[in-house]
């Protein structure tokens, strides 16, 4: 990829920034190549991958090389793109919002540095992927469990602070996040909580501050750069039940999300409990050619078909407890009453125990995996995905609302209609998964226009979206409009008092620094 | 990005299922018909020392940055064996290390350009010397 700069930067200020940031981490962690910043791509992008082009990464290996990027990023107006390990496929991958931005790769910084069995905590670092933290609670045999999120490539701290959600009673995973170091924009370090007292034993055990607690301010965020965070685990259980329905029709999502939601209110159901439509039971088995060999999309009486050859329902369920075999199977039977009064067939029913083999793609149990990302191979070609990703109260009339909407939208256009529903407490998540072939321009455009239309109809009937890709964040932000869009108005004073240069993150999730408030069209879609 | 997994993966790794050792405890079967698993398969730490200096060991650099897609039912490994059958090939050869075919100008060249599936490779997720020494160590000797 030719090198874009960043705005009002000459070539020559820009080669005196990468020298200045030699200086801090060598030579060798500069990568400023034509190939570099292809890998530094949106791999995923629908349409070119140089709509949103990095112009270089720096890769420090500490919190004091981090710092001095900051500095000279500052002293040079050179903007940084904060990633951990720039695995978020589908939301953008590792490129900037922003044009010319220089990627700060935080891959390096991989240490773990701490891992409590005890308090059932680790302490670590940006660059710490999902199976880093799996493989070293393996190597310690440590009575731990993580939560992973659905591509367990990508960083435990990254997927955590981008509000990423996983399927056990740890799977909401910001809300693991406790106790934060971030490096400000003028190059300043916090430490959030118990943490602000230097040497403080309870930093990653409390997860308020004495006074406006800040943690969360750094997620989603332009506020500084996380350099390491605590993050609860949760304790192995002895034992864990799965039960596990098909659901026959589209509409029985209705019975299923009132009968799941309370009892996951009151603490019967722990984990968030996700709910897939038939696609995605089909998308993994092979390529959409073998089922349906048109572009346009798979029509009900096909579905219908495929439903009836590989004996699957519309949805399915699967329900996962955790803990002492007793209390699983009391509460195995108050779900599997709750479920007898709208369904006849029992579930099917799979116990795992101490001592066991796991699943090792089952992520309900906290192993990571990368397979989900096959699914890419379902259209065929360099196949990518989006997620159309609203929040609805856990109820059937705003689920079937918001499902009834979706549905009709993604028919307009003519695309397979595969959602799920992650009940994760009074909310649910609705995923609706838009995949398509990156060189196919008919296909990406149809997609863009389809992705317009689900935020706006969805904003029109009073529903946000928890997390967008990147060509999508000014629109997105824009849906947030009460009272005048005090929210962005907020969040972009806060920027402006603490990055005057804009040299975070510039446009990430729709929050543009004074500084380069003129770029907010580029990279739009 | 959700949870697609377990019912979803299968016809793949019951295919691979012949090459590679049985998990043991296989966990019973599902609706549908839950195929074997290989268990899963903890990858070798990053090895210590300058990630830019020649000289990496390259069998614990391959599982560290590759071992999460091309360790036995990864999901480089369930898409190469789909591969591999199509083009009437054993199935065991889609796992990388069984492999006697790849050359290092091969390897390099996906890895750094991604190819299917695979995104390219930064960098920072594996260095010229350590691609150096996993191209090598893949090729089997071969230039």
């Amino acid at each position: 990829m030719k090198l874009t700069l960043p705005p009002r930067v000459s070539p020559q200020g820009f080669d005196a920034a990468l020298n200045a940031f030699a200086s801090v981490v060598g030579k060798g962690w500069v990568l400023s190549s034509d190939a570099d910043r292809d890998a530094y791509a949106d791999i995923y992008a629908p349409g070119s991958t140089e709509r949103w082009p990095a112009s270089a990464a720096v890769a420090p290996a500490s919190v004091e090389e981090i710092r001095a990027i900051v500095r000279l990023a500052n002293e040079h107006k050179v903007p940084l793109w904060p990633v951990a390990r720039g695995k978020n496929l589908g939301y953008g991958t590792s490129a900037p919002r922003m044009a010319g931005s220089v990627v700060l790769d935080l891959g390096r910084m991989n240490r773990i540095l701490e891992l409590d069995p005890k308090l059932a905590y680790a302490v670590v670092e940006p660059g710490v992927g999902f199976f880093d933290l799996h493989d070293e609670i393996a190597r310690q045999k440590a009575p731990l469990w993580m939560s992973v999120p659905g591509n367990g490539w990508g960083s435990v701290l990254g997927n955590a602070l981008e509000h990423g959600i996983g399927y056990t009673p740890y799977g909401l995973h910001a809300r693991n996040l406790c106790g934060i170091e971030a490096v400000l924009p003028d190059g300043d370090l916090l430490r959030t909580g118990m943490g602000a007292m230097k040497d403080n034993p309870a930093w990653h055990l409390f997860p308020m501050n004495y006074g406006p607690t800040w943690d969360l301010a750094f997620s989603q965020s332009n506020l500084g750069v996380v350099t390491k965070a605590g993050v609860w685990l949760q304790p192995a259980p002895e034992t864990s039940l799965e039960l596990t329905w098909d659901i026959p029709e589209e509409g029985d999502i209705a019975w299923v999300v009132d009968t799941i939601t309370p009892l996951k209110i009151a603490g019967l159901i722990d984990q968030n409990v996700f709910i897939p439509s038939w696609l995605g039971k089909i998308v993994l088995l092979g390529t959409r050619k073998d089922f349906w060999d048109k572009p346009s999309a798979m029509p009900e009486w096909r579905v219908q078909e495929l439903l009836k050859e590989h004996k699957l329902g519309y949805w399915r369920v699967s329900i996962r407890l955790y803990g002492e075999e007793s209390v699983n199977k009391a509460k195995a039977e108050v779900i599997k009453a709750a479920f007898k009064r709208h369904l006849d067939a029992p579930p099917f029913e799979s116990w795992w125990r101490q001592g066991d083999e796991k699943h090792p793609m089952d992520i309900t149990l906290g192993t990571p995996s990368a397979v989900p990302l096959q699914m890419s191979d379902w259209v065929g070609g360099r196949g990518a995905h989006m997620g159309f990703s609203p929040v609805v109260p856990a109820t059937s009339e705003h689920v079937i609302g918001q499902l009834k909407r979706s549905r009709k939208i993604i028919a307009e256009h003519d695309v397979d209609f595969y959602a799920s529903f992650t009940i994760g407490g009074r909310f649910a998540n609705n995923v609706n998964m838009l995949m398509y072939d990156r060189d196919n321009a008919g296909q990406i455009d149809n997609i863009k226009k389809l992705f317009n239309a689900l935020i706006d109809e969805t904003a029109k009937a009073g529903y946000g979206e928890y997390r967008t890709h990147l060509g999508w964040m000014d629109r997105v932000m824009d849906t947030f409009d009460f009272n005048d869009h005090a929210l962005r108005r907020f969040d972009e004073k806060i920027k402006d008092a603490l990055d005057p240069n804009g040299i975070i993150a510039p446009g990430k999730q729709g929050v543009w620094p004074a500084a380069y408030r003129a770029q907010k069209k580029e990279g739009a879609e | 990005m959700s949870k697609l997994i377990w019912t979803l993966a299968l016809p793949l790794i019951a295919a691979t299922g012949a090459a590679m050792a049985q998990p043991p405890k296989a966990p019973p079967a599902g609706p549908g018909g839950v195929p074997q698993f290989p268990p899963y398969q903890v990858r070798s730490a990053m090895p210590e020392g300058d990630r830019l200096l020649a000289g990496r060991d390259a069998k614990a650099v391959f599982e560290h940055a590759c071992g999460y897609c091309h360790f036995a039912g990864g999901m480089g490994s369930n898409l190469l064996t789909k591969q591999m059958l199509a083009m009437k090939r054993p199935p065991s050869d889609g796992i990388l290390t069984n492999r006697r075919d790849l050359f290092p100008a091969y390897v390099k060249a996906v890895v750094r350009g991604g190819k299917g599936a695979m995104p390219a490779q930064t960098r920072v997720d594996i260095t010229d010397a350590e691609l150096d020494a996993v191209a090598a160590y893949l090729a089997k000797g071969k230039k």
